[in-house]
């Protein structure tokens, strides 16, 4: 699933996440009529509207097979949010993608079994680890840091108040927009503080959001998702 | 046209004094609580998830438990009145007062006393009720509400109190020490303690088994109060109820390591009863004033496990969102990721005024991560938004979903939509008037438009 | 229909909607255990508890009437039952031990000697009951309160402590002096109570 923010904006993520699968063996198909996993209006209590988008997802991925999201906010989407606006009305489809969705970190780790990370940076690398709302209470923060750390010269350097949010939330940010900016810039100060190399998430959109209130304050911040580090550093 | 939430305009609004005052001790709280928990326990995880599942089973029995408790206190002496709702809890406490022609007493902090307005409406009925909290008397003297459940003036600074102590007479001169303002309300608060009849507090925690009620404080103020009163009375929440003495222990463990880093609050008391033959001293007769206050309509809501909230206040310190804004910026007694939960259904019939409250917030899961009786907060916050959607009642800043929707729903016009530069106005986060939306780029840019990029590259590849 | 009888039929309805309702969890409450709280004896344990949440375990009588002296606090209140074991050593050293708490005169007592029925060693915690214990405004008023007690008298851990409650009306639970951080989030202790809590075996 390659999650609407890939599509539209970080089509080298979505390409890394493939190349990266194919690389340990994975057969990817990625099927056409994918859109959005219906965050947007599931987040705005528009559910009559996001149970519509999260049937049409369920639909497509229909079927035995994993499926694997180089993000941890839509696979939590799956996983998580849907059997919650399905809980007065189930649905088959909606419950089966729930057991089948991996974010794709977790995915390599647990699904596969692969703990450590053949791959090096050519020098010393300093990664800040921006642990994603979304994946709070999965196992994909542990498996990130993991993959990370194996990497040869990889240092995964810690940060102040590294629980909070990094103030995206979506809608969130244009109806609350003094606060959601405030709450960037200071997950900002923390990361600029600890002096990396590169900002790693496994979400695209918090580093979206940090980065493009980066570039404005003029602090520009090298980013990648996880998995573009991963393939980066294949030997 | 209002673009923005009320909370969104009240943290703009909230002078940097008041805001800083708020974000570092939150900050300062949080930190505690993670480290303690972490120090003394292996899985801090496991005991959350006990702590709630014991809730969780409470609520569901309310109605045994509730008559379990009330005989256990009844065989103790204690004298138990019921309040359904907020003004009966109050006319019950002046009655208690008036019979026994009660005109001076000391209350130790209780939120469910905060919540129904208790202290202003025994004032207007001739009866001098003081706040012996350091937080909340300063709270009273100023005339203000409380910011946060647990440290009730951390929106004020030291410089607003020594001034307010100076006006106030409790103080000749202006001194801002922390220490000299806490030993000026130690002498101040003595004095009326002892001339207190009776002393009004709330509940911890209710044992349904033994009768035991729990108090709770770090000054040590509900114990001195009820030194020198021969009348006192309890204010406690149905929800307050747990099964048995054995369950105190899961709960006490996590109530002081979660709100202040503490292993256990200071004084911890166990009250079962008035004064008997055996003790020196004490208060004579021990009412509780069972009040339900709209908590029998969250039972029946699918937002319950709200009602697990021990009000320790880690969900609000931890909360990016309340850092920014503070507690008053709620509108009412609970701030922060619980009173946006609460609020709304609590107080019932306003709930399309406090329908924006579950609004407030990026939906990040902090406040679940460390509430110590795992109440999925998010869950509940967009089950409320539900709510509000389904009820119509229109939010400032609102994007209308339904065109969203058709074309996520759409693949062909997605697809279309993706690799035509102009279709960035159709995206989700593009959909929103156009004000905001421009507010939005004022702050942050967006990345480069790469639509439809990852699948031409698919499909150039497999040629 | 008493409010009674209306709380009772509201949550009574309110309740038929819950579906699965939740069983009573068991669970053994060594759970609660906190291992590295707990490490050496329970004397050790309860020391360092103690002495972490801001109290002060003082060796002797003798000891403690320097501890006195020192801080400038001459005056105070002992259990008269304490009077051989602790206030006696303190009128010799000449320090003012009354046995009788006047209320009255609340601010005169710079320190106070009462009877603990017990202490947890897990949190450093002191049990008063006020059925062992003399007039609750003496373990309160003063700055110093002593409380004595025999160390094979320390329970293990809160659970063990909480079996332990008996059938009194009042049990407190003091685990350090009393404290507050209203103001600015500064630790400040002594806010109503004591601003020393002294542990002291007997």
């Amino acid at each position: 699933m390659g999650t609407c923010l890939c599509d539209a904006f970080y089509d080298d993520v979505a390409r890394a996440t493939v190349e990266v699968l194919e690389h340990l063996g994975v057969e990817v198909i990625f099927p056409e009529n994918q859109t959005c996993c219906g965050q947007p209006a599931f987040n705005s209590g528009d559910w009559n509207a996001s149970r519509k988008v999260a049937r049409h997802t369920a639909g497509v991925f229909a079927g035995e097979l994993p499926v694997i999201v180089p993000s941890g906010s839509c696979a939590a989407m799956n996983f998580h949010g849907n059997p919650l606006q399905f809980e007065e009305c189930p649905d088959a489809s909606v419950d089966s993608l729930a057991k089948r969705t991996w974010e794709v970190c977790d995915f390599i780790v647990n699904g596969l079994g692969i703990r450590e990370w053949k791959g090096s940076f050519d020098k010393p690398t300093r990664l800040a680890f921006h642990r994603s709302c979304h994946s709070r209470g999965t196992n994909s923060g542990e498996a990130i840091i993991g993959l990370l750390s194996s990497i040869g010269r990889a240092e995964v350097i810690p940060f102040g108040q590294s629980e909070q949010c990094c103030g995206f939330g979506g809608t969130f940010s244009v109806t609350f927009p003094h606060i959601s900016g405030r709450m960037g810039s200071l997950k900002l100060d923390h990361i600029l503080e600890s002096q990396p190399d590169i900002l790693v998430s496994g979400d695209m959109s918090c580093l979206m959001h940090i980065t493009g209130l980066a570039r404005v304050q003029g602090r520009p911040l090298e980013h990648k998702h996880a998995i573009q580090i991963l393939r980066d550093t294949l030997a | 046209m209002i673009d923005h939430q009320l909370i969104d305009t009240y943290a703009r609004e909230i002078s940097d004094e008041k805001q800083t005052s708020v974000i570092t001790g939150s900050a300062a709280s949080t930190e505690k609580r993670y480290s303690i928990l972490h120090q003394d326990y292996e899985d801090p995880n496991a005991l959350r998830k006990l702590a709630g599942a014991i809730k969780d089973h409470t609520l569901h029995h309310l109605d045994r438990y509730l008559e379990q408790a009330e005989s256990s206190l009844k065989r103790n002496g204690v004298q138990v009145h019921f309040a359904d709702s907020g003004d009966e809890a109050k006319e019950t406490v002046l009655k208690i007062l008036q019979e026994r022609e009660i005109t001076r007493l000391t209350k130790s902090k209780s939120m469910a006393s905060e919540e129904i307005h208790l202290n202003p409406y025994l004032t207007e009925n001739g009866i001098e009720c003081l706040e012996s909290d350091l937080g909340e008397f300063i709270i009273q003297l100023d005339d203000d509400v409380p910011s946060h459940i647990v440290r009730p003036i951390i929106h004020k600074n030291r410089r607003e109190i020594a001034r307010t102590f100076q006006r106030e007479g409790i103080a000749a001169d202006y001194n801002d020490d922390p220490e000299t303002i806490t030993r000026r309300a130690r002498v101040f608060l003595r004095e009326k303690y002892m001339q207190a009849q009776a002393v009004i507090t709330g509940g911890n925690f209710i044992s349904a088994e033994s009768g035991r009620i729990v108090l709770v404080t770090n000054e040590g103020n509900s114990r001195f109060g009820m030194a020198p009163s021969r009348v006192h009375i309890a204010l406690v929440g149905i929800e307050k109820i747990v099964p048995t003495d054995r369950d105190l222990g899961v709960f006490l463990n996590l109530l002081g390591r979660s709100a202040t880093g503490q292993q256990l609050t200071v004084y911890t008391e166990f009250i079962s009863g008035p004064k008997d033959d055996s003790q020196p001293s004490g208060p004579e007769e021990m009412h509780v004033v069972l009040m339900n206050n709209g908590r029998s309509d969250v039972l029946e809501s699918n937002c319950r496990e709200i009602l697990r909230c021990i009000r320790c206040s880690a969900c609000q310190n931890v909360c990016p969102v309340y850092r920014q804004a503070s507690g008053h910026a709620y509108r009412a007694t609970y701030g922060g990721p619980v009173g946006a939960v609460l609020s709304p259904l609590l107080f019932g019939d306003q709930f399309p005024d406090l329908a924006d409250l579950p609004k407030a917030s990026s939906l990040c899961g902090a406040c679940n991560e460390v509430c110590p009786v795992d109440i999925p907060i998010p869950d509940l916050l967009l089950r409320l938004r539900n709510k509000a959607k389904q009820e119509h009642i229109p939010q400032p800043g609102d994007v209308p979903m339904s065109p969203f929707a058709t074309l996520a729903t759409s693949p062909s016009l997605w697809r279309t939509a993706m690799t035509m530069s102009k279709a960035m106005n159709h995206l989700p986060i593009e959909v929103a008037p156009v004000k905001p939306l421009q507010e939005w780029l004022g702050q942050r840019t967006l990345p480069e438009w790469h639509g439809g990029d990852f699948r031409k590259w698919l499909k150039d590849r497999k040629k | 229909m008493t409010s009674r009888d209306r709380i009772f039929s509201k949550v009574r309805s309110a309740l038929e909607g819950v579906k699965d309702k939740a069983a009573y969890p068991d669970y053994d409450p060594a759970v609660l255990n906190s291992a590295p709280r707990l490490a050496g004896t329970l004397t050790e344990a309860f020391t360092r508890n103690l002495t972490a949440a801001g109290g002060n375990r003082i060796g002797s009588p003798a000891e403690l009437a320097g501890f006195l002296q020192q801080a400038g606090l001459t005056r105070g209140y002992c259990d008269p039952a304490l009077m051989d074991a602790i206030g006696n050593t303190l009128a010799s050293h000449g320090l003012t031990v009354e046995t009788v708490y006047d209320r009255s005169r609340y601010e005169d007592y710079q320190f106070g000697i009462t009877r603990a029925s017990g202490a947890i060693a897990e949190t450093g915690s002191l049990i008063l009951d006020d059925a062992l214990t003399s007039d609750r405004l003496a373990a309160l008023s003063p700055w110093v309160h002593v409380a004595a007690l025999r160390e094979d008298e320390i329970h293990r851990s809160v659970p063990d402590a909480i079996a332990a409650l008996g059938p009194s009306r009042n049990v407190l639970w003091a685990t350090g002096p009393s404290k507050t951080a209203d103001v600015e989030g500064i630790l400040i202790e002594g806010v109503h109570g004591p601003g020393e809590q002294v542990a002291i075996f007997i």
